[in-house]
Protein backbone atom coordinates (compact mmCIF):
# COMPACT_ATOMS: atom_id res chain seq x y z
CA UNK A 1 0.00 0.00 0.00
CA UNK A 2 2.61 2.31 1.16
CA UNK A 3 4.44 1.13 -2.30
CA UNK A 4 1.77 2.03 -3.85
CA UNK A 5 1.36 5.70 -2.86
CA UNK A 6 5.28 6.37 -2.75
CA UNK A 7 5.11 6.12 -6.53
CA UNK A 8 2.11 7.70 -7.50
CA UNK A 9 3.46 10.57 -5.44
CA UNK A 10 7.05 10.35 -6.79
CA UNK A 11 5.42 10.34 -10.46
CA UNK A 12 3.12 13.52 -9.54
CA UNK A 13 6.33 15.30 -8.52
CA UNK A 14 8.70 14.04 -10.54
CA UNK A 15 6.49 15.35 -13.70
CA UNK A 16 6.22 18.91 -11.70
CA UNK A 17 9.99 18.80 -10.99
CA UNK A 18 10.94 18.51 -14.98
CA UNK A 19 9.10 21.17 -16.22
CA UNK A 20 10.25 23.53 -13.44
CA UNK A 21 14.02 22.53 -13.85
CA UNK A 22 13.93 22.84 -17.93
CA UNK A 23 16.50 25.34 -17.57
CA UNK A 24 19.56 24.87 -14.57
CA UNK A 25 18.42 23.46 -11.11
CA UNK A 26 19.39 25.55 -7.98
CA UNK A 27 22.19 22.31 -7.29
CA UNK A 28 23.90 23.46 -10.89
CA UNK A 29 23.84 26.91 -10.02
CA UNK A 30 25.39 26.26 -6.35
CA UNK A 31 27.95 24.41 -7.54
CA UNK A 32 29.14 26.30 -10.85
CA UNK A 33 29.13 29.73 -8.37
CA UNK A 34 30.92 27.31 -5.70
CA UNK A 35 33.37 26.40 -8.05
CA UNK A 36 34.14 30.52 -9.10
CA UNK A 37 34.66 31.46 -5.69
CA UNK A 38 36.82 28.63 -4.28
CA UNK A 39 38.98 29.33 -7.46
CA UNK A 40 39.39 33.24 -6.55
CA UNK A 41 39.56 31.66 -2.40
CA UNK A 42 42.47 29.31 -3.79
CA UNK A 43 44.54 31.31 -5.59
CA UNK A 44 43.99 34.85 -3.69
CA UNK A 45 42.79 36.08 -7.58
CA UNK A 46 40.90 38.66 -6.59
CA UNK A 47 37.85 39.81 -9.86
CA UNK A 48 40.24 43.34 -9.75
CA UNK A 49 43.42 41.41 -10.11
CA UNK A 50 42.22 39.68 -13.49
CA UNK A 51 40.85 42.58 -14.83
CA UNK A 52 43.86 44.45 -14.50
CA UNK A 53 45.71 41.21 -16.15
CA UNK A 54 43.45 40.91 -18.74
CA UNK A 55 43.66 44.47 -19.40
CA UNK A 56 47.88 44.20 -19.51
CA UNK A 57 47.45 40.96 -21.80
CA UNK A 58 45.11 42.57 -24.48
CA UNK A 59 47.96 45.38 -24.35
CA UNK A 60 51.01 43.21 -24.84
CA UNK A 61 49.16 41.23 -27.15
CA UNK A 62 47.44 43.48 -29.57
CA UNK A 63 51.06 44.83 -30.39
CA UNK A 64 51.42 41.55 -32.42
CA UNK A 65 47.49 40.27 -33.48
CA UNK A 66 44.12 42.20 -34.09
CA UNK A 67 41.91 40.99 -31.56
CA UNK A 68 38.41 41.40 -30.68
CA UNK A 69 38.99 43.12 -27.36
CA UNK A 70 36.03 42.96 -25.92
CA UNK A 71 35.63 38.83 -27.12
CA UNK A 72 38.59 37.76 -24.85
CA UNK A 73 38.21 35.41 -22.05
CA UNK A 74 40.25 35.04 -19.32
CA UNK A 75 38.90 32.79 -16.72
CA UNK A 76 40.47 30.22 -14.29
CA UNK A 77 39.75 26.73 -14.30
CA UNK A 78 40.18 23.61 -12.63
CA UNK A 79 40.33 20.05 -14.07
CA UNK A 80 41.41 17.97 -11.34
CA UNK A 81 43.63 18.92 -8.96
CA UNK A 82 45.39 21.29 -11.24
CA UNK A 83 44.52 25.13 -11.76
CA UNK A 84 44.83 26.52 -15.04
CA UNK A 85 43.76 29.93 -17.04
CA UNK A 86 42.45 29.86 -20.12
CA UNK A 87 42.85 32.38 -22.20
CA UNK A 88 40.64 32.70 -25.32
CA UNK A 89 41.43 35.62 -27.71
CA UNK A 90 39.48 35.79 -31.29
CA UNK A 91 42.00 37.10 -33.56
CA UNK A 92 40.72 38.61 -36.52
CA UNK A 93 44.11 38.75 -37.92
CA UNK A 94 47.84 38.15 -37.21
CA UNK A 95 49.94 41.51 -37.90
CA UNK A 96 52.44 42.47 -40.81
CA UNK A 97 55.62 42.34 -39.43
CA UNK A 98 56.52 45.49 -40.02
CA UNK A 99 53.48 46.75 -37.93
CA UNK A 100 55.15 44.97 -35.23
CA UNK A 101 58.40 46.08 -34.88
CA UNK A 102 56.60 50.32 -34.90
CA UNK A 103 54.81 49.29 -32.16
CA UNK A 104 57.21 46.58 -30.15
CA UNK A 105 60.72 48.69 -29.81
CA UNK A 106 61.33 46.66 -26.67
CA UNK A 107 60.96 43.65 -28.61
CA UNK A 108 59.73 39.62 -26.52
CA UNK A 109 60.19 37.13 -28.37
CA UNK A 110 58.40 34.29 -26.13
CA UNK A 111 55.27 35.95 -27.35
CA UNK A 112 54.69 33.81 -30.35
CA UNK A 113 52.91 31.18 -28.46
CA UNK A 114 50.43 33.57 -27.22
CA UNK A 115 49.60 34.36 -30.57
CA UNK A 116 47.55 31.31 -30.80
CA UNK A 117 44.06 31.57 -30.24
CA UNK A 118 43.95 29.21 -27.64
CA UNK A 119 46.83 29.43 -24.50
CA UNK A 120 47.10 27.62 -21.50
CA UNK A 121 49.25 29.78 -19.14
CA UNK A 122 50.16 28.59 -15.82
CA UNK A 123 49.95 30.34 -12.72
CA UNK A 124 53.53 31.00 -12.46
CA UNK A 125 54.15 31.90 -15.99
CA UNK A 126 51.58 34.63 -15.94
CA UNK A 127 52.83 35.75 -12.42
CA UNK A 128 55.87 36.34 -14.66
CA UNK A 129 54.56 37.88 -17.63
CA UNK A 130 52.21 40.18 -15.09
CA UNK A 131 55.79 41.34 -13.23
CA UNK A 132 57.21 41.67 -16.84
CA UNK A 133 54.44 44.20 -17.79
CA UNK A 134 55.04 45.80 -14.51
CA UNK A 135 58.26 46.35 -15.69
CA UNK A 136 57.21 47.70 -18.83
CA UNK A 137 55.54 50.57 -17.26
CA UNK A 138 58.44 51.22 -15.74
CA UNK A 139 57.63 53.70 -13.24
CA UNK A 140 60.11 52.88 -10.05
CA UNK A 141 57.96 54.13 -7.35
CA UNK A 142 54.58 52.21 -8.34
CA UNK A 143 56.80 48.90 -8.62
CA UNK A 144 58.22 49.34 -5.09
CA UNK A 145 54.50 49.81 -3.72
CA UNK A 146 53.18 47.08 -5.36
CA UNK A 147 55.97 44.77 -3.61
CA UNK A 148 55.37 46.33 -0.58
CA UNK A 149 51.25 45.28 -0.52
CA UNK A 150 52.40 42.03 -1.45
CA UNK A 151 54.48 41.45 1.65
CA UNK A 152 51.95 42.73 3.51
CA UNK A 153 49.39 40.05 2.48
CA UNK A 154 51.73 37.57 3.25
CA UNK A 155 52.22 38.93 7.00
CA UNK A 156 48.74 38.53 7.46
CA UNK A 157 48.43 35.15 6.01
CA UNK A 158 50.77 34.57 8.55
CA UNK A 159 49.08 35.76 11.37
CA UNK A 160 46.28 33.18 10.31
CA UNK A 161 48.74 30.50 11.64
CA UNK A 162 48.81 31.33 14.64
CA UNK A 163 52.77 30.53 14.73
CA UNK A 164 53.68 34.20 14.14
CA UNK A 165 54.97 36.54 16.86
CA UNK A 166 51.89 38.28 16.62
CA UNK A 167 49.59 35.48 18.06
CA UNK A 168 51.52 34.22 20.22
CA UNK A 169 52.88 37.11 23.25
CA UNK A 170 49.26 37.85 23.10
CA UNK A 171 48.38 34.61 24.80
CA UNK A 172 51.23 34.76 27.23
CA UNK A 173 50.42 37.93 28.56
CA UNK A 174 46.72 36.73 29.32
CA UNK A 175 48.07 33.64 31.34
CA UNK B 1 49.25 3.07 24.96
CA UNK B 2 49.28 5.96 22.42
CA UNK B 3 46.03 7.44 21.33
CA UNK B 4 45.05 8.81 18.55
CA UNK B 5 44.35 12.63 18.87
CA UNK B 6 41.43 13.86 16.04
CA UNK B 7 39.96 17.54 15.87
CA UNK B 8 36.69 18.21 14.29
CA UNK B 9 36.43 20.84 12.82
CA UNK B 10 34.71 22.89 10.15
CA UNK B 11 35.52 26.70 10.05
CA UNK B 12 31.73 27.86 9.70
CA UNK B 13 28.96 27.63 12.57
CA UNK B 14 25.86 25.59 12.76
CA UNK B 15 27.27 22.32 10.45
CA UNK B 16 27.14 19.82 13.30
CA UNK B 17 30.59 19.94 14.71
CA UNK B 18 29.54 19.39 18.25
CA UNK B 19 26.88 16.97 17.41
CA UNK B 20 29.60 14.99 15.77
CA UNK B 21 31.99 14.76 17.77
CA UNK B 22 29.17 13.59 21.02
CA UNK B 23 28.07 11.05 18.15
CA UNK B 24 31.69 9.77 17.32
CA UNK B 25 32.70 9.76 20.49
CA UNK B 26 29.65 7.92 22.55
CA UNK B 27 30.02 5.27 19.13
CA UNK B 28 33.66 4.58 19.20
CA UNK B 29 32.81 4.32 23.47
CA UNK B 30 30.49 1.25 22.95
CA UNK B 31 32.37 -0.22 20.72
CA UNK B 32 34.64 -0.61 23.69
CA UNK B 33 37.29 1.91 22.92
CA UNK B 34 38.46 4.41 25.98
CA UNK B 35 37.39 7.96 24.65
CA UNK B 36 38.24 10.97 26.07
CA UNK B 37 36.21 14.55 24.50
CA UNK B 38 37.84 17.56 25.05
CA UNK B 39 35.52 21.19 24.06
CA UNK B 40 37.74 23.32 23.25
CA UNK B 41 34.88 26.45 22.64
CA UNK B 42 35.93 28.57 25.79
CA UNK B 43 33.17 30.70 26.68
CA UNK B 44 30.53 28.62 24.22
CA UNK B 45 30.73 25.35 25.04
CA UNK B 46 27.97 22.56 24.05
CA UNK B 47 29.34 19.18 24.39
CA UNK B 48 28.44 18.51 27.44
CA UNK B 49 24.85 19.52 26.98
CA UNK B 50 24.87 17.03 24.07
CA UNK B 51 25.98 14.13 26.03
CA UNK B 52 23.31 15.43 29.03
CA UNK B 53 26.29 16.03 31.37
CA UNK B 54 26.33 19.83 32.18
CA UNK B 55 25.61 19.16 35.95
CA UNK B 56 27.77 17.53 36.39
CA UNK B 57 31.02 19.67 35.76
CA UNK B 58 33.45 20.96 38.58
CA UNK B 59 36.72 21.55 36.63
CA UNK B 60 37.26 22.56 33.55
CA UNK B 61 40.00 23.10 31.20
CA UNK B 62 40.97 25.95 31.87
CA UNK B 63 41.42 24.99 35.62
CA UNK B 64 43.18 21.90 34.55
CA UNK B 65 46.00 24.71 32.97
CA UNK B 66 45.72 26.83 35.46
CA UNK B 67 46.85 24.39 37.88
CA UNK B 68 43.29 24.23 40.29
CA UNK B 69 43.24 21.05 40.03
CA UNK B 70 44.70 17.63 38.14
CA UNK B 71 43.81 16.50 35.00
CA UNK B 72 41.99 13.31 35.82
CA UNK B 73 39.76 15.48 38.31
CA UNK B 74 38.27 17.34 35.59
CA UNK B 75 37.38 14.73 33.50
CA UNK B 76 33.74 13.99 34.03
CA UNK B 77 32.62 10.75 33.33
CA UNK B 78 29.44 9.39 31.16
CA UNK B 79 26.54 8.33 33.02
CA UNK B 80 26.01 5.17 30.86
CA UNK B 81 29.57 4.55 29.44
CA UNK B 82 32.46 4.38 31.54
CA UNK B 83 34.63 4.39 28.85
CA UNK B 84 33.30 7.81 27.60
CA UNK B 85 34.87 10.82 29.40
CA UNK B 86 34.45 14.45 28.82
CA UNK B 87 36.78 17.45 29.37
CA UNK B 88 34.77 20.82 29.40
CA UNK B 89 35.40 23.95 28.05
CA UNK B 90 35.58 27.07 30.52
CA UNK B 91 31.88 29.09 29.57
CA UNK B 92 33.13 32.06 31.49
CA UNK B 93 36.32 32.54 29.71
CA UNK B 94 37.71 33.11 26.20
CA UNK B 95 39.88 31.18 23.52
CA UNK B 96 43.18 33.11 24.87
CA UNK B 97 42.72 31.27 28.10
CA UNK B 98 44.43 28.24 26.96
CA UNK B 99 47.52 28.67 24.59
CA UNK B 100 48.52 25.95 21.84
CA UNK B 101 51.27 24.58 23.93
CA UNK B 102 49.29 23.77 26.99
CA UNK B 103 46.16 21.99 24.42
CA UNK B 104 49.44 19.78 22.92
CA UNK B 105 50.06 19.25 26.33
CA UNK B 106 46.73 17.63 27.86
CA UNK B 107 46.62 15.66 24.26
CA UNK B 108 49.96 14.62 25.27
CA UNK B 109 49.06 13.06 28.90
CA UNK B 110 45.87 12.09 27.91
CA UNK B 111 47.29 9.70 24.85
CA UNK B 112 49.08 7.38 27.83
CA UNK B 113 45.19 6.39 28.91
CA UNK B 114 43.21 6.67 26.10
CA UNK B 115 42.01 5.05 22.49
CA UNK B 116 40.76 8.35 21.03
CA UNK B 117 41.12 11.87 21.91
CA UNK B 118 38.52 13.69 19.93
CA UNK B 119 39.04 17.37 20.00
CA UNK B 120 35.95 19.79 19.52
CA UNK B 121 37.14 22.89 17.80
CA UNK B 122 35.24 26.29 17.84
CA UNK B 123 33.94 27.63 14.88
CA UNK B 124 36.23 30.31 12.88
CA UNK B 125 39.74 30.48 11.91
CA UNK B 126 40.69 32.27 14.63
CA UNK B 127 42.95 31.23 17.85
CA UNK B 128 40.36 28.77 19.31
CA UNK B 129 40.95 26.80 15.50
CA UNK B 130 44.70 27.23 16.14
CA UNK B 131 43.98 25.89 19.54
CA UNK B 132 42.31 23.12 19.27
CA UNK B 133 44.05 21.73 15.87
CA UNK B 134 47.34 22.10 17.77
CA UNK B 135 47.53 18.95 19.58
CA UNK B 136 46.28 16.49 16.49
CA UNK B 137 47.11 14.23 14.06
CA UNK B 138 44.10 14.01 12.22
CA UNK B 139 41.20 15.79 11.28
CA UNK B 140 37.82 15.22 10.41
CA UNK B 141 35.98 18.28 8.22
CA UNK B 142 32.65 18.42 9.12
CA UNK B 143 30.54 19.90 6.27
CA UNK B 144 27.24 20.17 4.63
CA UNK B 145 26.17 20.47 1.36
CA UNK B 146 25.37 24.35 1.44
CA UNK B 147 27.38 26.70 -0.45
CA UNK B 148 28.92 28.19 2.48
CA UNK B 149 29.62 25.39 4.63
CA UNK B 150 31.68 24.01 1.65
CA UNK B 151 33.45 27.02 0.88
CA UNK B 152 34.38 27.52 4.71
CA UNK B 153 35.54 23.91 4.76
CA UNK B 154 37.65 24.58 1.73
CA UNK B 155 39.33 27.26 3.73
CA UNK B 156 39.80 24.64 6.87
CA UNK B 157 41.37 22.16 4.88
CA UNK B 158 43.97 24.41 2.96
CA UNK B 159 44.98 25.62 6.79
CA UNK B 160 45.22 21.63 7.58
CA UNK B 161 47.38 21.17 4.38
CA UNK B 162 49.64 23.34 6.03
CA UNK B 163 50.38 22.29 9.02
CA UNK B 164 52.36 19.62 9.88
CA UNK B 165 51.66 17.71 12.30
CA UNK B 166 47.95 16.66 10.52
CA UNK B 167 48.89 13.75 8.82
CA UNK B 168 45.22 12.87 7.08
CA UNK B 169 42.03 14.85 7.17
CA UNK B 170 38.85 13.53 6.13
CA UNK B 171 35.42 14.60 5.37
CA UNK B 172 32.15 14.14 6.99
CA UNK B 173 28.54 15.67 5.28
CA UNK B 174 26.56 16.49 7.53
CA UNK B 175 22.92 17.43 7.03
CA UNK B 176 22.73 15.34 3.85
CA UNK B 177 18.63 15.46 1.84
CA UNK B 178 17.96 12.59 -0.64
CA UNK B 179 14.50 14.36 -1.38
CA UNK B 180 16.67 17.99 -2.36
CA UNK B 181 18.97 15.89 -3.51
CA UNK B 182 16.69 13.70 -6.16
CA UNK B 183 15.24 16.83 -7.32
CA UNK B 184 18.21 19.01 -7.97
CA UNK B 185 17.64 21.17 -5.65
CA UNK B 186 20.94 20.37 -3.12
CA UNK B 187 24.37 19.50 -4.43
CA UNK B 188 25.10 15.78 -3.84
CA UNK B 189 27.58 14.08 -1.88
CA UNK B 190 29.88 13.29 -4.92
CA UNK B 191 29.39 17.44 -6.32
CA UNK B 192 30.72 17.89 -2.87
CA UNK B 193 33.49 15.27 -2.74
CA UNK B 194 34.80 16.57 -6.30
CA UNK B 195 34.58 20.09 -5.18
CA UNK B 196 37.10 19.71 -1.86
CA UNK B 197 38.82 16.92 -3.31
CA UNK B 198 38.67 15.23 -0.19
CA UNK B 199 38.79 11.11 1.40
CA UNK B 200 34.90 10.85 3.09
CA UNK B 201 34.60 9.23 5.96
CA UNK B 202 30.76 9.60 6.61
CA UNK B 203 27.52 11.02 4.88
CA UNK B 204 25.45 11.97 7.36
CA UNK B 205 21.35 12.31 6.74
CA UNK B 206 19.32 15.38 8.03
CA UNK B 207 17.13 13.63 11.02
CA UNK B 208 14.59 15.33 13.33
CA UNK B 209 16.07 12.67 15.42
CA UNK B 210 19.24 14.84 16.59
CA UNK B 211 16.83 17.76 17.64
CA UNK B 212 15.03 15.45 20.12
CA UNK B 213 17.92 13.59 21.02
CA UNK B 214 20.03 16.94 21.95
CA UNK B 215 17.46 17.93 24.00
CA UNK B 216 17.47 14.38 26.16
CA UNK B 217 20.75 15.30 26.20
CA UNK B 218 21.53 11.82 24.63
CA UNK B 219 23.85 11.49 20.97
CA UNK B 220 21.70 9.73 18.81
CA UNK B 221 23.91 6.83 18.26
CA UNK B 222 22.25 5.45 21.47
CA UNK B 223 19.00 4.84 18.98
CA UNK B 224 19.88 1.86 17.24
CA UNK B 225 16.51 2.48 14.49
CA UNK B 226 17.93 6.03 13.41
CA UNK B 227 19.27 6.13 10.06
CA UNK B 228 21.63 9.20 11.29
CA UNK B 229 22.45 6.95 14.69
CA UNK B 230 23.49 4.45 12.33
CA UNK B 231 25.21 6.30 9.86
CA UNK B 232 27.45 8.13 12.51
CA UNK B 233 28.11 4.48 13.85
CA UNK B 234 29.06 3.73 10.80
CA UNK B 235 31.93 6.41 10.68
CA UNK B 236 32.75 5.27 14.39
CA UNK B 237 33.88 1.94 12.79
CA UNK B 238 35.60 3.77 9.72
CA UNK B 239 37.52 5.45 12.35
CA UNK B 240 38.81 2.01 13.87
CA UNK B 241 39.63 0.81 10.31
CA UNK B 242 36.75 -1.41 9.34
CA UNK B 243 35.66 -0.56 5.64
CA UNK B 244 31.93 -0.23 5.75
CA UNK B 245 29.90 0.96 2.62
CA UNK B 246 28.14 4.03 3.06
CA UNK B 247 24.41 3.95 3.43
CA UNK B 248 22.39 4.10 0.20
CA UNK B 249 20.68 7.33 1.28
CA UNK B 250 18.53 7.79 -1.60
CA UNK B 251 17.09 4.30 -2.10
CA UNK B 252 16.07 3.74 1.57
CA UNK B 253 15.05 7.34 3.22
CA UNK B 254 14.33 8.96 -0.34
CA UNK B 255 10.64 6.72 -0.75
CA UNK B 256 10.26 6.31 2.68
CA UNK B 257 10.34 10.19 4.03
CA UNK B 258 8.50 11.28 0.70
CA UNK B 259 6.04 8.78 1.85
CA UNK B 260 6.08 10.12 5.52
CA UNK B 261 5.30 13.61 4.61
CA UNK B 262 2.49 12.48 2.47
CA UNK B 263 0.76 11.05 5.19
CA UNK B 264 1.81 13.35 7.77
CA UNK B 265 0.63 15.86 5.14
CA UNK B 266 -2.78 14.45 5.26
CA UNK B 267 -3.15 13.75 9.59
CA UNK B 268 -1.29 16.87 9.53
CA UNK B 269 0.83 15.92 12.66
CA UNK B 270 3.71 14.72 13.04
CA UNK B 271 4.86 10.81 14.13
Amino acid sequence: MKDIFAEFYNKVIGFFRRTEAEEESSKDVARNRLRVVLMQDRTNLTPELMEKMRKELIELLSKYVEMDKEALELNLEQEGDQMALMLSIPVLRAKEESEIEESADNAETESEEEADAQTDIDEEETGESDENADEEEVSGEDDSDDDSDDEDEFENDACDCGKCEKCNPKNKKNK
Amino acid sequence: MSGRVIVITSGKGGVGKTTTNANIGTALARAGKKVVMIDTDLGLRNLDLLLGLENRIVYTIVDVVEGRCKLKQALVKDKKNPNLCLLAAAQTRDKSAVTEEQLKEICEKLQKDYDFILVDCPAGIEQGFQNAVAGASEAIVVTTPEMSAVRDADRIIGLLEAKEEIKSYKLLINRVRPNLIKSNDMMSVDDVVEILSADLIGIIPEDTGIITSTNKGEPIVNDEKSLAGKAYNNVARRIMGEDVPFLNLEEETGVMAKVKKFFSGLVGKEK
